[in-house]
């Protein structure tokens, strides 16, 4: 863990207030520009940091290339959740979705694209957004998060085209099974719900905290965390981190790890996942802990790869969490350095 | 023998020089006589070169005679006798000859040097001429010059313009007329003009001087009178203290203090000085006074001469002395320590009065060889406070006013030049002296208009009023807002060693009505043992757990549920929160490493805290997030999942209004209290 040694210089009460924001700070999500070369991610305070990923990795880089290139104010509440298409990031946090300009963002005084409110049922509480996930081939956008809803918005008009009923308690992530066009969401009433995107319904219902071998009664049922595979996926959260067949509705593999994971993924044939615990867990799918790689935070809620294949040299995998740093791996056996808001 | 006539010759001849031409014809009688007379006159006749041809000639002659006579001497016979006898007389004819040549030849040469002669003196005497003549034109050439080069005085005389002369000067003088064609003339009008003016201005500056006596005379009379008045005036103020006393307004108070002021060093006259403007102008709480002896303020300017004579008087004590008792290096030393520390005798005493009647005294002293300001505090209450034991350190005088201003902890000496001096007597740091001496802080030494810039050391450092001046209101208005926040904790802490969160009424509509959990201990910790606590390790890591701060623990208790605060308090309190660090005791033992819900709660007491600084001035700050952390235990505890696998109902039933129990990512409780509808949502 990195350590800072206490600063002898006298802390005025601008610098005291800043230093408890950076100790509370909880960075929610992470996403990487279509070219590669930068990192943004949101934090619990409605901020957006870009980093610079390419200098950050590059042989001259200083102290000041692992801060932000720039931070702004991008929500009211919480960023929970960010997507890219090749030309905007897409962030999501306090019931609204706002779309940023990737050329611009750079640019002091950036302002949102636009921003747009799916239908909410209740007005006591804005519900908040808690996963957002792009369908390439309809050209749209489903937000899930507080309201049990999954909603669709196309994104040449903006309009909501539907909005997918089912979950009786609030969605936490989505994943999208891309053959047949079908949506998984999990939620916190412990289901794993798949939905058919063409006729809008729900196809099929995992209750996972049902199953026995992977239930966790004194964590609770929730679903946190989804990754599918086409035919397989693995889902964690309450109960212990899964590997399911779709078709059978069945569990093949339950990954010893007692703390809930809060975001797994697929990576080449490893399963990552992180979250309550400093570390990256990488699993063989034989249910194999392969390696823990510990981070900078003590608790983790997301993770990305940077896959874009126009920076190659950018290939990094970055983790984020209750804190004010991102890890940065540059090969997935250490952590390389750690870039902070 | 030719020579011998001739010199004999010679003298006549030259005789005869004298002799006038006429005598020559005269004397025709002798033949000698007029041979003289001839001979001379025959060397003008003849020619020089034929003469020398006839020299010639004859001696041709001669020695053919002689040649002859030899040859007839030679061969005999009688003939001989008379042949050679005519050749004698031939040669003796001969013999003359060469005579008279000899002679033409001696005239020749005098007539030449003659003439030589009288030609070299007539040369002469023209050089002579020449010469006198050289001179004297020499003699005149300088003459010229001179006379030339003469600059009459009136030159030298500075003139006023021609344009202005003939504005100004009378007719009379200036004559126009005649002056304009003739520049002699216009010189001396303008001589004459200038001699007027002189005159006149002559007279003019003794009108002057003989004014500026009178008044100078004026003036002595004057003074002596104001002089004579200083007494009467005493009497007078002496008369009228006692209406100075009924009427409260104290003149002949403050004039003995300015006369006191008069002795302080400089930085505390400074001090003095602005204090006491701002207390007239701005403060009428402030009040300022003049502790100490003046006579041994006196006493260390004594004049040179007299601290001379001691010297020596002492010096010759002081080796009777030493020749007794040699005192050991030790006490040496300690006395150079107390020499280097020596306080001025005179001290400031700064009285704050408070609107709840508390005073904040405080006492500046001067360290002269050091050339810093110390200040010791003290607090006095209207009524007797009872101190409860955690509030021990909140008014001591070591601490009340540390980091009066971030970082000033008065630990330290701001002269950067103090550290040689310690290091000659061996001093390490003025910490271990500050009890007794008070407390250097930055700020007394700005408000004594002391300046110890780090990046140009200076040698001397004067007071300045300026830096005084722009000091003393904020500090003022600190050091009011620091004693009162530290009264109101005192009286806080009171309330919390027993148990009770005080909180006021205007901040009651930050909380439910009901709160359960309940705040059982409050003790304050030492600095190493907050270090050493497993959950602290993330502020101490933040550089805000310095050995400024104060410390405490607070343990909130509802039921089986435990919670631990370890609480920061910074001197600037509060402008600067309090932070707290959470650990739970509850089915195991959660952390911020370890709950993302105790990291929760920790934000919402520390970083959400302006909204619990209540009514300024934010003295309830401390309450109120302690009473908010007992509100976020009953959320914590009732809002918990219940675990189905175990059996039995849940130990904290719900009472509190909550709209939704989870939210986000992290599944967070809803902590933040609705006012007034009274239900808890998510931030």
């Amino acid at each position: 863990m990195e350590r800072a040694m206490p600063q002898a210089v006298p802390l005025g009460q601008m610098e005291v207030f800043q230093a408890l924001q950076r100790l509370h700070m909880i960075i929610f999500s992470q996403n990487v520009s279509p070219c590669g070369k930068f990192l943004a991610a949101g934090n619990n305070y409605g901020q957006i940091a870009i980093f610079s990923l390419s200098a950050a990795l590059s042989s001259e880089a200083k102290e000041e290339s692992k801060k932000p290139m720039v931070t702004f104010q991008a929500h009211d509440g919480p960023v929970y959740s960010m997507v890219s298409t090749d030309r905007h990031l897409l962030s999501a946090g306090d019931g609204e979705v706002k779309a940023w300009l990737w050329a611009e963002i750079l640019k002091k005084g950036c302002k949102e694209l636009w921003r747009r409110q799916p239908p909410y049922r209740t007005s006591l509480e804005v519900p908040e957004i808690n996963a957002l996930l792009l369908v390439p081939k309809e050209n749209s956008l489903i937000l899930a998060g507080g309201d049990c809803q999954l909603h669709t918005m196309d994104l040449e008009t903006g309009t909501f085209t539907r909005a997918l009923w089912g979950h009786t308690d609030y969605i936490h992530c989505l994943a999208l099974r891309e053959r047949s066009p079908e949506v998984l969401s999990g939620g916190e009433d412990g289901a794993v719900r798949l939905w058919d995107l063409r006729t809008a319904k729900e196809v099929q219902t995992i209750e996972v905290y049902k199953h026995e071998e992977c239930s966790r009664p004194h964590n609770g049922r929730w679903i946190g965390c989804l990754a599918t595979d086409s035919d397989w996926m693995v889902c964690g959260g309450g109960p212990a981190l899964t590997l399911w067949h779709l078709r059978s509705s069945t569990p093949t593999t339950i990954f010893p790890m007692r703390a809930p994971q809060k975001h797994v993924t697929f990576y080449q044939d490893l399963i990552l996942s992180a979250g309550q615990g400093r570390c990256v867990n990488q699993w063989q799918l034989s249910g194999e802990l392969k390696a823990q790689v510990p981070g900078s935070s003590p608790g983790l809620l997301s993770l990305s790869l940077n896959q874009q294949p126009a920076a190659p040299e950018c290939k990094v995998l970055t983790a984020a969490g209750n804190s004010c740093r991102v890890d940065v791996f540059t090969n997935l056996g250490y952590r390389a350095f750690s870039l902070s808001f | 023998m030719s020579s011998e006539s001739s010199k004999k010759r010679k003298p006549k001849v030259i005789r005869s020089d004298g002799a006038p031409a006429e005598g020559k014809r005269n004397r025709s009688d002798t033949e000698q006589e007029g041979k003289y007379y001839s001979e001379e006159a025959e060397v003008d006749r003849r020619d020089p070169g034929r003469d020398y041809e006839l020299y010639k000639y004859t001696c041709q002659e001669l020695q053919r005679l002689m040649a002859e006579i030899q040859d007839l001497k030679s061969r005999g016979g009688k003939d001989a006798a008379v042949e050679i006898e005519d050749r004698r007389i031939q040669s003796c004819v001969h013999f003359m000859i060469l005579k008279k040549l000899n002679r033409l030849a001696h005239i020749r040469l005098k007539k030449g040097r003659d003439q030589t002669h009288e030609a070299k003196q007539k040369v002469d005497a023209y050089h002579l001429q020449l010469q006198n003549l050289l001179y004297e034109v020499m003699h005149l050439q300088k003459e010229i010059t001179k006379c030339l080069e003469f600059k009459s005085k009136h030159e030298e005389i500075d003139l006023v313009s021609l344009e202005e002369f003939y504005k100004e000067a009378p007719p009379d003088i200036s004559k126009a007329e005649v002056t304009m064609g003739d520049p002699h003339q216009q010189t001396l009008a303008r001589l004459d003009w200038e001699l007027e003016q002189r005159k006149r201005l002559a007279e003019k500056y003794r009108e002057c001087l003989s004014n500026k006596e009178k008044i100078l005379k004026e003036i002595e009379v004057k003074k002596e009178y104001l002089s004579s008045l200083q007494p009467r005036l005493n009497s007078i103020m002496q008369a009228s203290l006692p209406v100075q006393e009924y009427l409260f307004m104290p003149f002949d108070q403050a004039h003995k203090q300015y006369e006191t002021a008069r002795h302080l060093p400089p930085p505390l006259y400074v001090l003095f000085v602005q204090t006491t403007a701002y207390g007239q102008a701005c403060d009428k709480t402030l009040s300022v006074a003049i502790e100490g002896s003046v006579d041994e303020a006196k006493a260390l300017f004594k004049p040179p001469e007299d601290s001379q004579d001691d010297e020596s008087d002492s010096d010759a004590e002081e080796e009777q002395t030493t020749k007794r008792r040699r005192p050991t290096l030790g006490v040496q030393l300690d006395d150079k320590r107390k020499e280097m520390l020596k306080r001025h005798p005179l001290s400031v005493m700064l009285d704050l009065k408070c609107k709840d009647d508390s005073v904040l005294h405080l006492t500046f002293y001067y360290l002269m060889n050091l050339n810093i300001m110390t200040v010791k505090a003290k607090v006095t209450t209207a009524t007797e406070l009872i101190t409860p034991i955690s509030a021990g350190d909140l008014l001591s005088p070591d601490s009340v006013l540390s980091c009066l201003y971030p970082g000033d902890h008065g630990k330290k000496t701001p002269n950067p030049a103090n550290q040689y001096q310690f290091d000659k007597v061996g001093i390490l740091t003025l910490r271990d002296y500050v009890l007794d001496l008070g407390h250097p802080y930055l700020w007394v030494q700005k408000l004594g208009g002391l300046h110890f810039p780090k990046e140009q050391p200076q040698h001397t450092v004067i007071a300045d009023h300026s830096l005084s001046a722009s000091h003393m209101e904020t500090t003022m208005k600190l050091l009011k807002t620091r004693v009162q926040s530290r009264l109101a904790l005192h009286k806080q802490f009171a309330s919390l060693e027993h148990g009770i969160v005080p909180v006021t009424s205007d901040c009651q509509y930050l909380f439910p009505a009901k709160v359960v959990s309940r705040l059982v201990k409050w003790v304050s910790i030492a600095h190493e043992d907050y270090t050493e606590l497993h959950f602290t390790k993330d502020i101490v890591e933040a550089g805000l757990a310095g050995d400024t701060n104060l410390y405490y623990m607070a343990l909130v208790e509802r039921g089986t549920a435990k919670l631990q605060a370890a609480v920061v308090l910074n001197p600037g309190y509060s402008s600067i929160p309090p932070v707290f660090q959470l650990c739970l005791n509850w089915k195991g033992e959660k952390t911020n490493n370890n709950d993302d819900n105790i990291r929760a709660m920790e934000s919402e007491v520390n970083v959400c805290y302006k909204e619990l600084c209540g009514p300024r001035p934010s003295h309830q700050l401390l309450t109120n997030q302690l009473q908010r952390l007992c509100v976020l235990l009953d959320v914590y505890l009732e809002t918990e999942s219940h675990d189905d696998s175990v059996e039995g109902p849940k130990e904290f039933p719900q009472e509190k209004m909550c709209l939704r129990l989870f939210r986000g990512p992290s599944r967070m409780k809803p902590f933040k209290y609705n006012h007034p509808q009274g239900f808890f949502s998510h931030r």
